[in-house]
């Protein structure tokens, strides 16, 4: 496939993404994989930061760019490491061992073949959320429009990411909603029950179960669960009215 | 229209609320405007079952949110089950037979093109937006991208007053004006010491004898807890 064409598609996976159920890692191995094969970059990788802020290496082209990763967050320096902090893209940085830089990381990148470094942060509205890393074996810099479509496809895998996130909410909020629902229900239904044993009204039946509550330190949801499903019965509760007949 | 256009429209209509606590009402009553519909209605579901509607535009929108409620078919459930829109221009003459205990009463109330659109962000399905028109037709493509857009507001809307709810209670802002149909709860509550069963065989009782006497569960619910009908097993009796 040409150059435009693989980079277009690759923007339309990644935009998919953001209406479809799918996997964060999935999202950033595609994007990895995708700047090796159309940027001229022997590596990439992509770092997230955890709830925490801590750095996580979520993707990498190779092993040898994994361990690079990692390799930056034991020694806590390298291009990546200071793309995330600073939320500035950090591009065309030749490696050279007597910079002083980052000693640790030139030493053992340049091990590996690596001759220079880039890193795009992946931000959104002010807030960084990781970077997107690319190792060249060349040490001259990256073309200008390569370093324009990593940032391009970087920002699309922000988004996508994000609105995973706002998903995730959504899946939690909607279960405490149909928590919320459930227990509202089981609680009418247990003033039922109370109601039609004690013939009491539904106010009066709700305080009965109140107060039991209360008294037995138990929630209300809960005995009202038991008095609803029949695995306890209105009349055990206290101040149960005895009726006539 | 680009739907960041469309988006920034929808919005006008929705930040000229009369009041705070109308808030409900007045976002079923932009989607009525807004798509140039004869009423809306939004529909909370929890799994399959219907919980109840957080708001209606009208006594045609309450009576289709009911029948839905009762019989447990139409078209917010479906789209809720499938979450896509469900769209039946012409009710009665429909391309697809479907929802029988439904079309009646409704081509009786005067709908004739009926519409559901899912409520939901990504996997998280809250419920389904009601439209109805009182003459057959389709809607066409700006009033359904509009609807899609009403739909997603009506999600992330919930979802919002929700979020600052005590756990395992229901956001105030969500209770007021929306009808969850408590009384149908505390009328199964009732029927299944009356008949001596659980309450999810009353509330089968409920929506069967409502069913047969053409009546909304609603209704029967209120005879119940009102203590003017009893259900003594098999069949229930009228006092």
């Amino acid at each position: 496939m040409a150059r435009e064409a693989l980079l277009i598609q690759t923007l339309v996976d990644l935009a998919d993404s953001l209406v479809e159920d799918y996997d964060v890692i999935d999202v950033l191995s595609l994007l990895g994989d995708r700047c090796v094969q159309t940027l001229d970059v022997a590596e990439a990788g992509v770092m997230l930061a955890a709830p925490d802020n801590a750095l996580q290496v979520v993707a990498s082209s190779s092993e040898t760019m994994r361990s690079l990763e990692l390799f930056q967050l034991q020694a806590n320096e390298g291009p990546c490491v200071d793309c995330f902090r600073s939320g500035l893209p950090i591009v065309n940085i030749a490696l050279a061992v007597d910079d002083g830089r980052w000693p640790l990381f030139t030493t053992k990148a340049m091990a590996q073949g690596i001759r220079s470094v880039h890193s795009l942060p992946m931000r959104l509205r002010g807030r960084t959320i990781g970077a997107l890393n690319m190792f060249r074996t060349a040490a001259g810099a990256m073309r200008e429009d390569d370093v324009v479509v990593a940032q391009a496809l970087a920002d699309v895998a922000t988004i996508a990411i994000l609105q995973h996130e706002v998903a995730a909410d959504a899946q939690l909020l909607n279960s405490q909603l149909s928590q919320a629902l459930n227990s509202r229900i089981i609680i009418e239904q247990a003033k039922g029950k109370v109601s039609e044993s004690a013939g009491i009204d539904m106010d009066d039946a709700f305080q009965l179960l109140r107060s039991h509550a209360r008294n037995h330190n138990v929630r209300l949801t809960i005995l009202c669960r038991d008095i609803a499903e029949g695995n306890a019965s209105a009349r055990s509760l206290d101040s149960f009215p005895q009726r006539q007949g | 229209m680009s739907s960041v256009e469309r988006y920034f429209r929808i919005l006008e209509h929705l930040a000229d609320v009369p009041s705070d606590d109308l808030w409900a009402q007045h976002l079923g009553e932009v989607c009525a405007t807004v798509t140039r519909t004869s009423g809306a209605a939004i529909m909370i579901l929890s799994g399959s079952l219907v919980s109840g509607s957080w708001c209606t535009t009208d006594a045609t929108s309450r009576l289709i949110e009911d029948l839905q409620f009762t019989f447990g078919e139409g078209p917010c459930v479906e789209a809720h089950m499938l979450g896509k829109p469900v769209l039946e221009p012409d009710l009665a003459d429909p391309e697809v037979r479907r929802w029988p205990a439904f079309t009646p009463p409704v081509l009786a109330a005067g709908a004739r093109a009926i519409f559901g659109f899912p409520v939901r962000i990504g996997a998280a399905r809250l419920g389904a937006l009601n439209l109805y028109r009182d003459a057959p037709g389709r809607l066409d493509a700006e009033q359904h991208a509009d609807a899609l857009v009403l739909a997603d507001m009506a999600a992330r809307a919930i979802l919002a007053v929700q979020a600052d709810a005590p756990p395992d209670e229901l956001a105030a802002e969500l209770e007021a004006g929306a009808n969850f149909h408590l009384e149908v709860h505390q009328a199964a509550g009732m029927v299944a010491v009356q008949a001596d069963c659980s309450v999810v065989e009353a509330l089968v009782r409920l929506r069967g004898y409502a069913f047969r006497n053409d009546r909304s569960i609603a209704d029967v619910a209120e005879d119940v807890v009102r203590r003017h009908l009893t259900f003594t097993m098999p069949e229930a009796t009228g006092s």
